[in-house]
């Protein structure tokens, strides 16, 4: 069995003979070593880590370590539609085998017919077995009942690791892709929207780090000694802004119809793989906790997507909007070339999420409003910002189409990432296991855990959406640097000043 | 070199001769194992996790001696001349400190010093002996000697660095002096010092928070049990308006009396944690660790605020440095198994504003009565019925001189549950995060100079720190929602609050 990831275990090697062609092809097959998988998108996908309540030894002991959870993955849909999931695989630059996940596919019906045979046979052997037999007839069929039975347990057990493997390879291939999505890396991305233009200032700019040092507004010297570097601590008017920016958020998004949530910052790191992030990847961009299967978020879209984790939503429920605040934990590992001055890289910050389940036919619709919702915010505090149609190889795994916000950020003399909005369609669903029952008479309840009701038809996967309303950091470099006056003053955009007692503008102290 | 916790590293064996007497005294006295220092207040004080970034979880130690990350200031000579009190503080307090040992190793101490500078003279002599022209085999006698010594010296200092921090491990678990005034025994024992309001008499049968919680759809605990585990919670609907709210309202009203405004770190080097006072290496240690890393989680603000001036002196005229910080904080509530855990009572992460003081020593007495007084203040007007309690020795913890706690009547769980705790906590964290002030009229009105020497008079002292909770979120969504239910189900939201609830008066329930 493949682990990947910092435990090691090898599966029990099993004598039996070899009485059952297929147990040798499966199991070389299976136990091939492939160590792109470390960093493939299925490498935390499917792996348990088994939970080392100890003293941090390596795990693996007695036994395989099997996955702790299934994605819901539709084997029929890609086997019809394999080259466009082919095509797709290629554009997004995903690292998932394809071809593998074919063989293995082929392999497990094959497995699966011979298991069932076998089954069928020595059930065959115990009806036999029933009437009034010779002593040497009945030694015989106990013979072949035994040996049928052993050779079962074996293939069983081939099936198991077979199925397993199959999951990982599958749980690896993205998300397919909206038609519209550009094709390309990340200079391929598509304009979509424009808003306001570049200030032209009369007078020489600062950048956030020096009108935060003037305004005595962060303190990034102290918290290296206390931390580490890219952590922080805000000072003075800096709370009060981020407070405004936060309870702002909540209360315009909630007027929209999305219930407020606050939510769990540590998780189980099964619900972080669920919703499409790696722990365990080298590089990866989420903190563990010691001798736990916990994590921290990134986003609160970890908890909130969790919320109706293996859940039947009724029909009548949706859309689910939640509007979700949380702070947000990011190892930032591997982003070593990659802009991290200040503010706009670091390892802790506070966000404010949307998240909405709804029917698939709607999620079209929700993404359009979601990232118009997004827009108005950003418009109303008076920033200068482009929406995005990002192109493929910038997708990321579960997104269907993703629209990234970059505002001016005068100081950085750059264009930043301030949110992104994804609709994830059922790749986290099919992960998380969240269903809804399509039905016109359904009782009024909001859900029902694996329940299985009274009411027609399957259930189907719910589509998940995700969208940024204020991720604080970066909206404080975008305020700092672009309200900025001449005498170092900052001017507090307008619906944020009810938020902060009426306060109009950040001003200089003299020390 | 004794380590606690999960590395286990052994010193390298040297194999000297048996040149000098001390030698084998100090080394038998320094490596004899003791576990019960696995529990003590020290055991995290000075011990060294080596950064394990290989990844993989395997037992660190390898070759070399893992000294300690830090070391507290520890007056020794005000401990030896105050040897009879320091050892009723310690019983009193129930530490386990072992004072005793102390002394030893401090004698020890003292005397290998002595000796250590005696070596050095020697070598000094015969290093003089050699200037001058010699006779061959006077010279190469003399190289011998100077040999010897400067071997021997090696292996000395050597012994002089492990029972220095041997010395500073036993020390540094000697808990903080008591003020007079604090009543001797347990929890039993704490004295009252105020009580504001009474129970509330209900005409109609009153239910808990997790009742009225569920009526109102307020929070989900069933769900956090999946997605995190227990004692997790989603809050929902007008409990995150009642959240932020409180948050809001606790800056707002303490930043008023002059403390500045913070939002910290949650993440935080372990050495910072320990120099507080806490212990991220016990056993049933309440701190959240981080894998490959020396970081953890913070279970209140008084942490990365009180490193916020770590080894810096401060001038006199900045003093008092008052903060009032709002974080997360996480806690592993390992332990409490047996304590109450119901609901909003005992959880694993919450938001707390947090206040916290530096000054100089002689006003921390009055600062103390400042916070506690806010404290006071803040719950009298949500309305709340309360007792300040002088907490008793055997309820201080190491680093506290002095404890107020707050406890708040709850009527749906039919008890008295603190939601504030108040500290001075003296010299103690101070010592340890290296905070000093440099007293002096003259001093140049800037904040603070790390490891200044400056051009001011007088030796620079150690500042005092005090630390006291403005607001624990979820103890007083306990309180509000158990204090101000209604017949009808509904809940009368305290007038400070409203006017950050968008001028919320009440929480209805909802019918579905």
């Amino acid at each position: 069995m493949l682990t990947c990831g910092r435990f090691i275990s090898s599966s029990a090697a099993t004598s039996t003979a070899s009485f059952f062609p297929f147990r040798t092809l499966t199991r070389s097959l299976v136990r091939r070593p492939a160590p792109h998988l470390l960093s493939s998108a299925s490498a935390a996908a499917a792996t348990a880590v088994e939970l080392d309540t100890n003293d941090g030894s390596a795990g693996g002991g007695a036994g395989v370590v099997r996955p702790q959870w299934k994605a819901a993955i539709d084997f029929k849909w890609i086997r019809d539609n394999r080259d466009a999931v082919a095509d797709n695989i290629r554009t997004r630059n995903s690292t998932a085998n394809l071809d593998l996940v074919f063989e293995l596919y082929d392999q497990y019906l094959t497995l699966q017919k011979e298991v069932e045979r076998l089954r069928a046979e020595r059930n065959a052997v115990a009806n036999k077995m029933k009437g009034k037999l010779d002593p040497s007839v009945r030694q015989a069929l106990v013979e072949e009942g035994k040996n049928l039975k052993e050779g079962l347990i074996a293939l069983e057990e081939d099936l198991v690791q077979l199925t397993d493997k199959l999951q990982l390879e599958a749980q690896s291939i993205p998300n397919t892709t909206h038609p519209d999505v550009p094709v390309g890396g990340e200079e391929s991305s598509v304009l979509r929207k424009e808003v306001g233009s570049q200030r032209s200032f009369n007078f020489a700019i600062k950048d956030h780090l020096q009108l935060g040092k003037e305004l005595d507004l962060f303190d990034f010297d102290a918290a290296a000694e206390v931390s580490g570097s890219k952590f922080y601590y805000l000072k003075n008017e800096a709370v009060l802004l981020e407070m405004a920016l936060v309870n702002w958020a909540i209360s315009e998004v909630s007027k929209k119809g999305f219930t407020p949530l606050i939510t769990p910052e540590i998780v189980r790191s099964s619900v972080v793989e669920k919703c499409g992030f790696q722990p365990r990847a080298k590089n990866t961009q989420v903190y563990s906790i010691e001798d736990s299967d916990q994590c921290l978020i990134g986003t609160a879209e970890i908890p909130v997507g969790g919320i109706h984790m293996d859940s039947i939503l009724a029909e009548s429920a949706l859309p689910l909007k939640y509007v979700a605040y949380s702070h947000c934990f990011r190892t930032e590992a591997g982003a070593a070339g990659a802009a991290t001055r200040g503010l706009y890289r670091v390892h802790q910050f506070s966000k404010v999420e949307m998240f909405i389940f709804c029917r698939p036919e709607e999620s079209g619709k929700w993404h359009e409003e979601l990232i118009t919702i997004e827009e108005d915010l950003y418009a109303s505090l008076g920033l200068h910002f482009k929406t995005l149609d990002m192109a493929t190889g910038d997708l990321g795994a579960p997104a269907y189409r993703k629209f990234d916000i970059e505002a001016w950020m005068p100081g950085l003399e750059r264009y930043g990432e301030i949110s992104s909005a994804s609709n994830c369609t059922d790749y986290q669903s099919r992960r998380l296991g969240i269903r809804y029952r399509p039905s016109p008479s359904e009782p009024p309840s909001t859900s029902t855990k694996k329940g299985k009701g009274a009411a027609s038809g399957p259930t189907q996967f719910v589509h998940t959406l995700n969208a940024t309303a204020v991720a604080v950091p970066r909206l404080i470099v975008c305020i700092l640097e672009n309200f900025q006056q001449g005498d170092g003053s900052i001017v507090v955009p307008e619906p944020l000043r009810p938020y902060m007692g009426g306060l109009e503008l950040l001003s200089p102290k003299f020390k």
